[in-house]
């Protein structure tokens, strides 16, 4: 990746970063979009499996620092993920919607389950609740709002053809 | 080839491996230690982007709380919209109690239910009948003053003729029984049906704008003393023995929701002390205005002596004589006073009422010896 790409890579996190951080809390939904695994995702199909898995623990700790009961459970899990991310990006990130969007889907639940199970708060029937209904439906929200994300912000997304 | 790519991947391995004992460690921080470090990141690189989430917070609790308080501000203005009239109705009740309790009794409350027909403005519907006491002819009042006459009489509701009808009269005088006259409906101009006239005061009788009228209690349907109205000036009418004046009513028909009959039995006892602070404001009133007029003149006073002051300083700087001074010596000089004698009273008591000029006086000169020719008298001695 030369630095032209690298620079709109860089933009592109900032700005799914900083919606996390508007637009998530202002919608408040109950299944809420994640836009820092949607940053994550994209950032990891870019770099190597080492370095997506440093980009998910950093952004794991920033998460866990609003909620410091779950302190290192984000961590944990971000950084699995983008590993797991950069390591099959082979495999998911094609240049198919979607595909991309079954990628944004599966990288939020394999997180969400990560961290529940990571933070030990939520237990037995909750938690399954949890996992299985409003963490695919938060999933499946991260999915589209990735997916029309991609649409929009496409220029600044593809990789360079030089 | 072969020996990067798994040089590279245990690299990434290491990495991974590090990474997640950092994060299983800062997992296992105690509580003492995890919340430092917390705080730590949020107010350091974190704060801008916990700024951004307390604003977008803070944005959907707006939103949220947007329809509330849109409920809330219409819920506020319909209120306030009620606020007025419940306000105003209070103080119409007051007054009606207040009038209640210097009538004390004798009177029957009802409510004036207005029409819309082409007549409302000149009648109206009284909620009270012949079952609560009223009579045909009984009058009408509200805290105001005079409403009208009750006309026609049912069990349970009656109707009232109010003062906008051509028909209606009242015999009105002003509070010290100064002028009398003929109160009736104001019917020609812009203006008519909304303003009284009174008709038939004696030439020499002077009315100011502001004198307020009563009723004058002849006539047998008025008691005396209720306040038709106050006087805005003099009309001219054809009537050259006397004089009219247009007044302004102190009730306005179309305020009138809750008024007063008063029954015939209350007549005979007359309003006296009912309206009583009325002459008496209308006193005091025309005292302030005599007040205030000596005062102007006063001050106009004032102002003349000293423009003509100032007119003497400035002519005698020029050296001219003063304006208005022809002979200062004459003017200034005064003339002695004439000396009165006192008059010669003689033995009797009696005043000498000679006049002076025909007596004559003594020029003859006195000497110690008196002429020869003149005959003594029996007894003196020389």
């Amino acid at each position: 990746m030369n630095v032209g790409g690298a620079i709109r890579a860089l933009i592109s996190f900032l700005i799914f970063v900083v919606l996390h951080y508007t637009l998530r809390p202002l919608l408040g939904w109950r299944a809420p979009m994640d836009f820092l695994v949607l940053a994550l995702l994209l950032a990891a199909v870019r770099v190597r499996p080492a370095t997506a898995a440093v980009i998910g623990f950093v952004l794991g700790l920033i998460s866990d620092s609003l909620a410091p009961d779950a302190l290192g459970a984000g961590a944990i899990a971000m950084t699995f993920v983008g590993f797991g991310a950069s390591y099959l990006k082979a495999v998911f990130f094609a240049d198919n919607l979607v595909l991309n969007a079954f990628f944004f889907f599966l990288g939020k639940w394999v997180f969400d389950i990560l961290y529940f199970i990571g933070e030990q708060r939520v237990h037995g029937f909750e938690l399954v609740q949890q996992l299985l209904l409003w963490s695919p439906l938060s999933a499946a929200v991260t999915a589209a709002v990735g997916v029309l994300l991609l649409f929009i912000m496409r220029p600044l997304l593809e990789p360079s053809t030089a | 080839m072969a020996r990067a790519i798994r040089s590279n991947t245990r690299v990434d391995l290491i990495v991974l491996t590090t990474c997640i004992v950092l994060a299983l460690a800062a997992r296992a921080l105690p509580n003492t230690m995890r919340d430092p470090v917390a705080t730590g990141m949020r107010r350091s690189f974190l704060a801008p982007l916990v700024l951004l989430q307390e604003r977008a917070e803070k944005g959907r609790q707006s939103l949220l709380s947007a329809d509330a308080k849109q409920t809330y501000l219409d819920s506020l203005s319909l209120g306030s919209m009620k606020a007025g009239s419940l306000e105003s109705e209070n103080d119409r009740l007051r007054k009606i109690i207040g009038l209640g309790s210097r009538l004390r009794w004798g009177f029957i409350p009802a409510e004036a239910l207005h029409g819309r027909g082409v007549r409302d403005e000149t009648t109206v519907i009284l909620s009270a009948g012949s079952r609560a006491g009223v009579s045909r002819l009984s009058p009408v009042i509200a805290p105001e003053g005079l409403v009208g006459v009750v006309d026609a009489v049912d069990p349970t509701m009656s109707h009232a003729m109010l003062w906008t009808h051509p028909d209606f009269r009242v015999s009105a005088m002003s509070p010290d029984g100064s002028a009398f006259g003929i109160a009736q409906a104001h019917l020609t101009g812009a203006t008519g049906g909304y303003l009284l006239e009174l008709r038939g005061v004696p030439f020499r009788a002077t009315l100011k704008p502001g004198s307020v009228i009563v009723s004058s209690g002849w006539g047998g349907v008025w008691p005396r003393g209720i306040p038709v109205g106050t006087v805005l000036q003099e009309i001219k009418t054809s009537e050259g023995w006397a004089r009219t004046y247009l007044l302004r009513p102190a009730v306005n028909p179309a305020d009138v929701y809750s008024v007063m009959i008063l029954r015939r039995d209350r007549l005979a006892k007359g309003l006296d002390g009912v309206w009583q602070n009325l002459a008496q404001v209308d006193a005091a009133a025309q005292r302030i205005v005599v007040s205030g007029d000596s005062a102007a003149k006063n001050a106009a006073l004032a102002e003349a002596a000293a423009r003509k002051a100032v007119l003497d300083s400035m002519a005698r700087a020029n050296g001219a004589a003063p304006l208005g001074a022809t002979d200062s010596t004459r003017a200034v000089a005064p003339r002695p006073a004439p000396v009165r004698r006192a008059a010669p009273v003689d033995t009797n008591g009696r005043r000498d009422t000679t006049r002076r000029d025909t007596t004559r006086r003594d020029t003859t000169k006195r000497d110690t010896v008196p002429p020869p020719d003149l005959p003594l008298r029996p007894g003196v001695t020389r």
